[in-house]
């Protein structure tokens, strides 16, 4: 029952954070842009990418290896189906919207989901893999959290399917575009597009970075009356680091994602809390709870009333949409040096 | 060969003083639970201020402590353990019952559907968004599912007239497996991670965040229940030796069977209402109990009240500071401690398991 339950929740976030798009962020860009990758100048910025096989290689078929092997790409795949959110937004900022062919239900729900607005009106894929064949997909490409049972229903019809982790560190994530490019044929899109984002991220931790003092932030959420921290190694913990806070969960020995009790929190004794799960799930609430908390009141956060609920998905998907998170984190905490809101999408493919 | 020899004697000895060695062993191993799980947590407290904490929240006035300190103790950890203690109470006594009702080592306060009823209740107002819109949906709803799904077993088992406790005890069993298929749908339908993360941590049960609210919520109907289900221990006792010989002892059979239940039904549904589904508590309890004390409920009613709340304290105390500042989940500690343990009582004591 556990695992079932277990797996279903994997499955569901897979999806969920896969498909959404806010439509005002990312252009679509047309077919005419497309460049022809088959047999392009071998890109340097490839060299070191993990899951190229051979970067020399610009033409087809290809190579890649994922979590689940290698695979061979046989040719620029037209008809591209990426199942989870974090791979959808990358791939709706590297290729035209029309070759990205189904998305999960998560990748449409704008509470998820960066690039829902895009992808409204794709059709839905589930975790059943018989959805993602009827749209007869070129190339699959999933997260760690898709089902191994799924990836081998799909390459037994002999679907090239890769498997490929999602990071949140800045050198991963520019690693992530990369490999999704050369597995799309858009190595040059996908080396302009990372050379944005790489930028983007210098220009804020140059200012952040250069901070001597930095606060303490705690990153919460609240499902069911459980608190949820996320601690060393959590996408909301990079974003603290690049907004030039401390993660205080992880300062507390916290790793990853975990439940702790209010007295956590007095432990922790954050300057700012920022609560990251949607609106819709309660956020209101548990930020009144939190600054309602008798216990609570000696906590600097609390008591200088430095509780901000931020826009959930910027800081709970894995993608390059994590920078803008930090950039709105940064400018709640460094007023004074940001004091405008920053770019709200970023490039699209030309 | 000389602890089974002891276990042995101290059976055979009278009810009352059974319970005059029990009872004040259990409860003082109770209190000194509270009393340590108040000392621990992440906020570092010392046993004074814990003492002083606590005789302040009933009242008793004693040297001023650091404020924070004392809300710690307030509002965070009592309330908890209180809640926590009554919740192994409710679940304690429903595996009793159920055990005994049934004559059958294997049921507990889930048999009759309703722990599983409880949690379509919770995770309906889950699914449905209600928890976000007032938080006492979430207790409501599971109680409201756990008394309909006790509703419906007692429905079915009694159509034709007579309840037979075999009938009942199938229906229970449908209607186990009919809530667990409810529940996975909702699980496979819902389309959001929000509620999904919800349900599933609600699933595994756990004390995190409760508050005196909880308390005031869950112990009148477990305090009636478990008055009720103590009044009834004589009769469970006459129940094992069979209908007719129960009736020629005086018990109305029909009507203890269904306080039995009623009463079971309450606890549980009022437990599994501020905690979600902690196991193995009611599987567990009057096993370990029963080897030694004896079968009779005059007996284990009430020890296994405060066996059930000593186990759920001290998993509950484990779950807040074993990986500190972090938790962990109460039911997943309670399963982990009881399925190794019960199976280790299973092999170690075959014969006396089965003596009901």
């Amino acid at each position: 029952m556990i695992p079932e339950k277990l797996r279903a929740l994997g499955l569901a976030v897979t999806l969920g954070l896969s498909l959404i798009l806010t439509a005002c962020t990312i252009p679509i860009p047309s077919t005419e842009d497309i460049p022809s990758a088959t047999g392009a100048a071998p890109r340097s910025e490839l060299r070191d990418v993990p899951g190229i096989v051979d970067p020399d290689n610009t033409g087809w078929p290809r190579t890649v290896e994922g979590l689940n092997g290698t695979t061979d790409i046989e040719a620029l795949p037209e008809r591209i189906i990426t199942a989870s959110v974090g791979h959808d937004e990358m791939t709706v900022a590297l290729v035209p919207l029309e070759r990205l062919v189904a998305v999960g239900a998560s990748s449409k729900d704008p509470t998820y989901s960066n690039v829902a607005g895009l992808l409204a009106e794709k059709p839905e894929i589930s975790r059943d893999p018989e959805t993602i064949i009827a749209q007869d997909p070129d190339i699959i490409v999933t997260s760690p959290y898709f089902p191994a049972e799924g990836v081998e229903a799909l390459e037994r019809v002999a679907i090239p399917v890769v498997q490929t982790a999602l990071a949140h560190d800045a050198e991963a994530r520019l690693n992530n575009i990369l490999l999704l490019g050369y597995i799309f044929g858009e190595e040059e899109r996908a080396v302009e597009f990372a050379a944005e984002v790489q930028q983007r991220h210098d220009k804020l931790v140059t200012v952040t970075g250069a901070k001597d003092v930095r606060p303490s932030v705690l990153a919460l959420s609240r499902y069911s009356d459980q608190i949820w921290v996320a601690g060393d190694g959590s996408t909301e913990g990079s974003i603290i680091e690049a907004a030039g806070g401390v993660n205080a969960a992880a300062t507390a020995g916290i790793a990853g994602h975990q439940t702790i009790s209010l007295e956590g929190v007095i432990v922790m004794a954050p300057e700012l809390i920022m609560i990251t799960q949607p609106l819709a799930y309660g956020a209101e609430e548990f930020r009144q709870d939190l600054l309602n908390a008798a216990a609570l009141a000696e906590v600097p956060a609390i008591n200088r009333d430095r509780v901000h609920i931020v826009d959930s998905k910027l800081f709970t998907t894995l993608s390059y949409w994590n920078i803008r998170g930090a950039e709105e984190l940064a400018r709640i905490l460094w007023p004074d040096d940001f004091p405008n809101p920053p770019a709200e999408g970023f490039s699209q493919a030309h | 060969m000389d602890g089974q020899h002891t276990l042995r004697s101290f059976r055979r000895l009278s009810v009352g003083t059974r319970l005059a060695v029990g009872l004040p062993v259990l409860s003082v191993l109770v209190l000194a639970t509270g009393l340590v799980s108040l000392r621990l947590g992440p906020v570092p407290i010392n046993t004074l201020e814990v003492v002083w904490a606590a005789l302040s929240t009933v009242g008793l006035d004693g040297p001023s402590i650091d404020r924070t300190a004392q809300l710690v103790i307030e509002q965070i950890r009592l309330p908890r353990i209180i809640v926590g203690a009554a919740v192994g109470m409710a679940l304690g006594l429903s595996g009793t019952a159920m055990q005994g009702l049934f004559r059958n080592p294997m049921a507990d306060p889930g048999i009759i559907g309703v722990s599983a009823g409880g949690a379509v209740g919770a995770v309906t107002a889950i699914a449905i968004g209600l928890v976000d819109l007032f938080w006492l949906a979430l207790p409501a709803f599971a109680f409201i599912g756990a008394a309909l799904a006790l509703l419906l077993v007692y429905g079915i088992a009694a159509v034709g007239g007579r309840i037979s406790m075999a009938t009942l005890l199938l229906a229970g069993v449908a209607v186990n497996a009919f809530l667990g298929a409810v529940i996975s749908a909702i699980i496979y339908l819902i389309p959001s991670e929000g509620p999904l993360r919800e349900i599933l941590y609600w699933l595994a049960g756990g004390l995190d965040s409760r508050s005196w609210d909880h308390v005031r919520i869950a112990l009148p109907p477990i305090a009636v229940g478990a008055a009720t289900l103590a009044l009834t221990a004589r009769d469970l006792n006459l129940l094992a030796l069979g209908d007719d010989e129960a009736r020629s002892l005086g018990v109305r059979t029909g009507a203890t069977r269904t306080a039995l239940l009623a009463a079971s039904a309450l606890v549980t549904g009022s437990a599994v209402a501020v905690s979600g589904s902690i196991a193995f508590v009611g599987l567990v309890t009057p096993h370990v109990l029963r080897l030694v004390l004896g079968p009779d409920h005059r007996v284990l009613m009430p020890m296994s009240a405060l066996g059930g709340a000593l186990f759920v304290m001290l998993a509950d105390m484990a779950a807040r500071t074993v990986i500190q500042p972090a938790e962990f989940r109460v039911g997943v500690l309670t399963a982990f401690v009881g399925a190794p343990f019960f199976v280790f009582l299973l092999i170690k004591n075959k014969r006396q398991v089965y003596t009901l």
